[in-house]
């Protein structure tokens, strides 16, 4: 098998350091094809820094010196994770022209690593929403289907890895905005442990379910990625101490004998195409030696209210500092301080993360606090026990990541509960803080793509990373196929 | 049910102005939101030996001075400041 079917890390790692392009070379290529691309999946491109660090890159080679594996390889980093000197707008009006003067921690490894970051990428505006079409610049394009939603809100990730206008993208992930664009556009998403990877610099919206993940074309390159970013950061109080990850050496475990559990509950209303390619994957792994066995955790379908509600406290507690006064927009006329900051908000935020705002004001309010915001909280201790049993039990857990593949760009969604609705498959992980992978596992009958989530213990990366691989290793790829446009090495 | 009163409150809370059309979406979307989280109302079970989601707690570190950001870098994020403070105009 080539190296370029298994993902295009390693694959890029040989060209550059064999000399068989230049990093100057692949990064003009990548940058052109960004330019000619109507995927609409970039908000900022940093075209001057990264030929920059691609000449430093290729000096380094000139000179025969060894490079990290992630040095020269073009990427992508969401527009909500802080880079020093380049605008970072979480794609609202609120942010527009705000450059930070840090760079976040997980940039600032693979920056230091020798990553070429080629732009800014997308998002549903702060992060809010699963389409990708909250965004102040409009969202972007599946690349398997342009007329279809790429999912979000890492939306802009997903369809520049998807689309080959990156190799990878670094996203994040609140209730699912890694996992179910990475489902949507056919690629890998890997939601890391809550205190794997420092949330220093990811701007935040729910901090207590906030994290980086990857947006990958395998599982092989996600783990590259992933041992490169995770590990502890002083800056990040919430960043574990004792974690040393190493996944990429576990790819090559044997998983005959281990014991997937597939939580019924999680089934309930799944689109049937998606059920039955996921039934697929599952004799694929009773092929390999797996033990599937069928079993019940009715506390997830609490997860919805807990989480919206606590993920609503947390967004209108965080954007709270976008007052007008030391971030980004700031309205023009206002007799008084109370006006500034009201017009300020209200022309800088869109309607979606006002809605979110006020949720979460009205759950922390008087009156309200311990009927919602702490019986939540409560509640969030229930489903976390209840997910902690189901891994005495089981080694990982198998479910669908959308009960959907992508739907049609400006479509009605209905009520915003009825839009909530469909981030049942991905918003339990976050609530727990457990770690998740979407692996692409076929194609519905529209030809787009459809995910499957592997869920595992905290810090169990290793060992999800390790299933997902071996599945795209005995499916021989086919299901990670990538879209004929972009860069093709 | 949550009244425009309610609502209109919340938005003061939340520095947020709504137009007649928003008091209105908000209100049906506060009622939405709050008849979906009434799901969780009824679960009445002994939530203190359960475990927190997140098993790090208290962490502290050394209070050692460290270099801070520059002034004139952080002002550099709105419109330089004036002798390094955040400037707004003056109010009418």
């Amino acid at each position: 098998m080539s190296d370029q079917k298994r993902g295009i890390i390693k694959h890029i790692h040989k060209l550059i350091s064999k000399k068989e392009i230049s990093c100057m070379e692949l990064t003009k290529k990548y940058l052109d094809e960004i330019d000619k691309s109507l995927l609409n999946a970039y908000i900022t491109v940093c075209e001057e820094d990264a030929l920059e660090q691609a000449k430093k890159i290729d000096e380094k080679v000139g000179a025969g010196e060894e490079i990290d594996i992630l040095a020269g390889v073009p990427m992508t980093l969401k527009d909500v994770i802080s880079t020093a000197g380049i605008e970072t707008t979480c794609a609202s009006k609120m942010l527009m022209g705000y450059k930070p003067i840090y760079d976040a921690t997980a940039w600032k490894t693979l920056k230091d690593k020798g990553a070429v970051l080629l732009g800014k990428t997308n998002m549903d505006e702060f992060a809010m929403g699963s389409s990708c079409e909250n965004s102040c610049i409009g969202g972007s394009k599946n690349p398997h289907n342009t007329d279809y939603v790429t999912g979000g809100s890492s939306g802009g990730g997903a369809a520049a890895v998807a689309g080959n206008i990156a190799a990878y993208a670094l996203g994040s992930d609140t209730g699912g905005s890694v996992r179910q664009p990475a489902s949507f556009c056919g690629i890998v998403g890997l939601k890391p442990t809550y205190g794997s990877v420092s949330r220093y610099g990811l701007i935040a919206y729910g901090s207590g379910f906030d994290q980086i993940g990857v947006l990958a074309q395998t599982a092989e390159d996600a783990s590259i990625i992933f041992d490169s970013i995770a590990g502890y950061d002083p800056m990040d109080s919430t960043s574990s101490p004792k974690y040393t990850p190493n996944s990429y050496e576990s790819l090559s475990g044997d998983i005959k004998g281990l014991k997937m559990g597939i939580p019924k509950e999680y089934y309930d209303g799944v689109d049937e195409e998606v059920r039955k390619l996921i039934e697929e994957a599952m004799k694929v792994y009773e092929s390999m030696g797996v033990k599937i066995e069928y079993f019940s955790l009715p506390e997830v379908k609490y997860t919805l209210p807990v989480y919206y509600i606590l993920v609503c406290a947390e967004a209108a507690s965080n954007l709270a500092r976008f007052d007008g006064v030391r971030y980004g927009h700031r309205t023009e006329h206002y007799k008084d301080v109370n006006e500034m900051m009201c017009k300020t908000r209200s022309e800088g935020f869109g309607a979606e993360v006002k809605r979110r705002i006020l949720l979460g004001n009205y759950v922390l309010s008087s009156g309200y606090y311990d009927a919602y915001y702490k019986k939540a909280q409560n509640i969030r201790k229930l489903i976390t026990s209840a997910f902690y049993k189901a891994f005495r039990e089981y080694d990982v857990l198998l479910t669908p990541t959308s009960p959907v593949t992508a739907f049609p760009m400006n479509k009605n969604y209905g009520s915003p509960q009825e839009v909530y609705l469909a981030d049942i498959c991905t918003v339990p992980v976050n609530t727990v803080g457990i770690p998740g992978i979407s692996v692409p596992c076929g194609f519905d009958s529209k030809g787009l793509p459809v995910g499957m989530q592997i869920l595992g213990d905290r810090f169990s990366e290793s060992k999800i990373l390790n299933v997902a691989h071996r599945y795209e290793i005995e499916t021989q790829y086919e299901n990670n196929k990538c879209v004929d446009m972009g860069v093709r090495l | 049910m949550i009244s425009r009163e309610e609502v209109l409150n919340i938005a003061n809370l939340s520095k947020l102005y709504l137009d007649e059309s928003e008091i209105e979406d908000a209100r049906k979307e506060m009622d939405g939101m709050i008849n979906f989280a009434k799901k969780i109302d009824k679960i009445d079970v002994d939530f203190k030996d359960l475990p927190e989601f997140n098993s790090i707690s208290n962490a502290f570190h050394e209070d050692e001075i460290k270099e801070s950001y520059p002034q004139n870098k952080i002002l550099e994020s709105v419109d330089g400041g004036k002798d390094g403070y955040f400037y707004i105009k003056k109010f009418n």
